[in-house]
């Protein structure tokens, strides 16, 4: 099946060639999924599939298409890479697109990253199902069992491989697998609110995911505190973002770095390399060579080989993420197109210990809706979580906002955890940001 | 067996009816209650113009078919891009396990069931040529420009599609679909003394190149140009709670977070939405009406039938004040022992369905958009939405504003923007006091994410007021 894979991503360029692409870029991909979903104390869902397909950029005199096609019959797939071509070859000309410099292919880390779990195939529906069961009986095992109204608990694990050929030269696979598994349980509150919390947890391998029963007892630990959650007052005041909710705040700072947002001027960091942009506390690298880690990897949706890169030092702007593309139009170097890893530089304490420095303010533990602006960098979200009253956790927080600009924000940043938040890609500490604007009552 | 007159997707999928009995069979094979395949074929095309040149295109297609056995509430599914009958049966075979029991029979003969023409189209996009749409984009990004002289970027995308669907249940029911789709967007960045704003505007429904008519490209300009140049104008956005007037169009955005993901029934089943019981009560004034309506015509949210085969019609959430019903599918609507709604969707082939909305809009009430204005004392004005979303056990939901206004002693004066408001469902259902006589169903492409799943809607509203929201901005309170 492998080597069945790989011929189809090479024919897949042969074919684009001889229907007058002059180079292409295609990925053949095949994917293992199974899932099971867990209500109440039974079976709520299952699904099993393998999805393939095949995806290939196209340069044609001087012209650029990116197309993909999940119909792999021959003819029908002749018939598609000849459209495709025949397509982009009616567009208007692009100088700027091309294959990336073959330079860039090399100097692969030679490092084992360790993403694919040999027991990936063993695993029974069986031990799948006993895990969700778990969950649950650990969700229903804590106190105040009575007020959930629903646990639902869901296991998953999956087989991701990829071929990439590129017709100057690069030949590249990938595999990983992933095993999730996850909480989500509703609890009754006095007037009707069910509010609802979750747990979850995601790696390359399943020896490295927690207990079971240890997501279910967490989420309904969640579920529970949020209970009584009430509006608070408006005001200006320090906020701990917990490493879970964080990866928004995040995110919103690291979307005008790329390529794209720069290039078009929609970007508030345009010009900004080298100059401060957060407080010293704020460092933090690119590193897609972690082994295991849910963003590593050798090379990156170009071919570029990956390498581990600063993006902020001591507050300081260090780089973009820039692809092939938009480089070249920004008369920039390649870096890489999008975020594997993150990598940040951790304070000494945990949240307990931030939580007592900060006295009073508010805990975020999750965003609701809200977006930010890209260009201005204003930001408004929708937040829940707690107050903090002599620096520890107190009553629950529900139904407000916080909202500023992420310059200022980030300046702002106060106190940077030891704990960064291992489920995600992000991999975010808790954060603590002073003086910002929370809406309420 | 069938009578052939359905629109012969079985040749486009490459499939016989045969296969689809033995493939059903085996789903019933350990005693499901029922069965489905869902087979889809889509192609999907963009074009799109950046710094002047319509420099890029993405196309797509998928081809699949999902495999479902239903047992009571639960559920096994399985999907294949591979259609031949050994791949199909394979599917089967893993929905099957879902149940535990003897074997039910599958289906001994089929018959095609009738649909509605909710989006008839004149130019199919399979005909338009690349020639033809290339200059729509070219005189977007020449008329942009030429409307103001601090533009500095315009983007352009055109993205059409045409999918065919072909349901087969364990009823021996068959029921096929085209469902074109078409989004034509416009956006811009502006520059004023050194800052910086972009806006845009885009319009969307299942319609062919026809859609495009002048009028429509004169609003899209027209829109795009103003919403982006008015943000030069903003005020900081005032913070804490105050009266908000919702304009007529896009603010069905409220609706679609406050009330209708509350109404999905699958939510309701679980007990984990705040709706939950409330069926029969009073949620809102008498001259409150909420619908979910999949037959308006040509709108993205519309739909002939829903991904489960089953008639889509107008479904009354809210009526006269008191809730009525949920939005069903095929499981909810067996385990609440009613008719289903025709709300069962999905993303693709890829997913199983679930409820979820269409076109969510509230009825025309009795007030006029100029009196609803002028009953503000100090509160916010909201015409232009980016996004939203829900919880729907605790019921608190966001929308962000892109661009609003205050309002003062009763007028609109200054624009504000990127401002996020929240409130809690039933408590600001409660609050709407005034609704307009001016209905508008927005226009705008409009997706709808849940469990992992996008799917196209529409949403509209008449000018209403809220007594009482968050708003989450960084100005005086």
């Amino acid at each position: 099946m492998k080597s069945d894979m790989l011929s189809t991503a090479r024919e897949g360029a042969a074919l684009a060639r001889r229907c007058g692409a002059q180079d292409a870029a295609v990925v053949a991909y095949r994917s293992r999924q199974v899932s099971v979903e867990w209500r109440d104390g039974k079976l709520e869902k299952i699904g099993e599939s393998t999805t393939r397909g095949l995806a290939l950029e196209l340069f044609a005199d001087g012209r650029w298409a990116s197309v993909s096609t999940s119909d792999l019959r021959p003819d029908a797939l002749a018939r598609f890479v000849a459209d495709a071509v025949a397509l982009t070859r009616k567009l208007e000309p692009d100088p700027f697109r091309a294959l990336p410099d073959p330079a860039l292919y090399r100097g692969q880390a030679s490092l084992a990253l360790d993403l694919v779990d040999p027991g990936v195939g063993s695993l029974s529906s069986a031990r799948r199902r006993e895990m969700c069961r778990e969950a649950e009986e650990a969700a229903r095992g804590g106190p105040g069992a009575d007020r959930l109204v629903s646990v639902s608990t869901s296991f998953g694990d999956g087989l991701h491989e990829s071929w990439r050929v590129h017709t100057n030269g690069f030949e590249g696979e990938r595999r990983a697998t992933d095993f999730w598994i996850s909480a989500v349980v509703s609890a009754r509150d006095a007037d009707g609110r069910r509010p609802e919390e979750w747990d979850a947890a995601g790696a390359r391998h399943l020896a490295e995911l927690p207990a079971a029963g240890e997501v279910g007892r967490r989420a309904a630990e969640r579920a529970r505190a949020r209970l009584g959650a009430r509006k608070a007052p408006s005001e200006v005041t320090a906020l701990v973002v917990d490493g879970r909710a964080a990866g928004r705040l995040v995110s919103a700072l690291l979307d005008p770095m790329g390529g794209g947002s720069l290039q078009q001027r929609r970007s508030f960091l345009e010009g900004k390399v080298g100059q401060v942009i957060g407080s010293p506390l704020l460092s933090l690298d690119d590193d897609p060579l972690r082994p295991r880690a849910l963003g590593s990897r050798l090379f990156d949706s170009e071919g570029l080989a990956a390498r581990r890169f600063p993006l902020f030092d001591g507050g300081r702007l260090a780089s973009y993420y820039l692809d092939t593309y938009y480089a070249r139009k920004l008369g920039l170097t390649p870096t890489t197109r999008s975020t594997s890893n993150l990598t940040w530089r951790t304070g000494p304490e945990g949240q307990e210990g931030l939580l007592r420095s900060v006295g009073d303010g508010f805990l975020v533990t999750g965003f609701l809706g809200g977006n930010s602006n890209s260009t201005t960098g204003d930001f408004s979200l929708g937040m829940n979580g707690f107050r903090i009253r002599g620096g520890a956790q107190a009553e629950p927080v529900a139904e407000m906002n916080a909202s500023g600009n992420l310059l200022t924000l980030w300046k702002a940043l106060a106190a940077v955890g030891n704990d960064p938040y291992p489920w995600s890609p992000l991999r975010t500490p808790t954060l603590v940001f002073e003086g910002v604007a929370v809406a309420g009552t | 067996m069938a009578k052939r007159e359905g629109i012969g997707y079985f040749a486009r999928f490459g499939v016989t009816e045969r296969w689809i009995a033995e493939a059903l069979a085996e789903a019933l094979s350990r005693g499901a209650d029922h069965a489905d395949v869902f087979f889809q074929h889509r192609v999907s095309t963009s074009l799109a113009l950046q710094d002047g040149a319509v420099n890029r295109a993405f196309q797509g297609v998928s081809l699949g078919v999902g495999v479902r056995a239903v047992k009571g509430d639960q559920q096994g599914y399985g999907f294949t891009e591979d259609l031949s009958p050994e791949a199909l049966r394979e599917c089967a075979r893993t929905a099957a396990a879902i149940a535990d029991g003897p074997a039910r029979p599958g289906p001994q003969a089929f018959h095609v069931s009738p649909r509605p023409a909710r989006y008839p189209v004149q130019r199919p996009w399979s005909q338009v040529r690349p020639e033809e749409r290339l200059p729509l984009l070219s005189a977007l990004n020449e008329r942009a420009f030429a409307a103001d002289p601090r533009m500095v970027k315009v983007s352009v995308s055109l993205s059409d599609g045409e999918g065919a669907i072909l349901v087969a249940d364990s009823q021996g029911r068959i029921v096929e679909d085209d469902q074109p789709m078409t989004t034509l967007a416009l956006s811009c960045v502006a520059e004023q003394g050194g800052r910086r704003e972009t806006g845009g505007y885009n319009v969307a429904g299942r319609a062919g190149f026809e859609f495009y008519g002048p009028d429509r490209l004169d609003r899209l300009v027209h829109r795009a140009v103003e919403r982006t140049l008015l943000l030069f104008e903003a005020v900081p956005a005032p913070v804490g709670e105050m009266p908000v007037v919702l304009a007529a169009g896009s603010s069905g955005i409220l609706l679609h977070e406050a009330i209708g993901h509350g109404m999905e029934a699958d939510f309701n089943r679980k007990n984990t939405s705040i709706y939950a019981d409330r069926i029969g009560k009073p949620v809102a004034r008498p001259f409150v009406s909420i619908v979910d309506d999949a037959t308006v015509p040509g709108a993205r949210g519309a739909i002939n039938v829903d991904d489960e085969g089953n008639a889509a019609g107008r479904t009354v959430l809210v009526e006269n004040g008191v809730l009525a019903t949920y939005l069903h599918d095929a499981i909810s609507a067996r385990h609440y022992g009613v008719v289903p709604t025709g709300n069962g969707r999905r993303e693709s082939y890829q997913h199983a369905p679930l409820p979820r909305m269409r076109a969510t809009y509230m009825l025309p009430g009795p007030h006029r958009h100029d009196e609803i204005v002028a009953s503000v004392k100090r509160g916010l004005y909201c015409d232009h939405f980016q996004n939203g979303q829900v919880n729907i056990g605790a019921g608190d939901f966001t929308f962000y504003v892109k661009s609003g206004w205050l309002i003062e002693d009763g007028k609109r004066t200054r624009p504000v923007k990127d401002v996020n408001i929240i409130g809690n469902g039933p408590r600001v259902l409660e609050q709407v006091d005034m609704v307009g006589d001016d209905l508008v169903v927005d226009e705008g492409g409009w997706t709808c994410g849940k469990d992992g799943q996008s799917v196209p809607v529409s949403q509209g509203m008449p000018t209403v007021r809220v007594a009482s929201l968050t708003v989450g901005g960084q100005g005086k309170g």
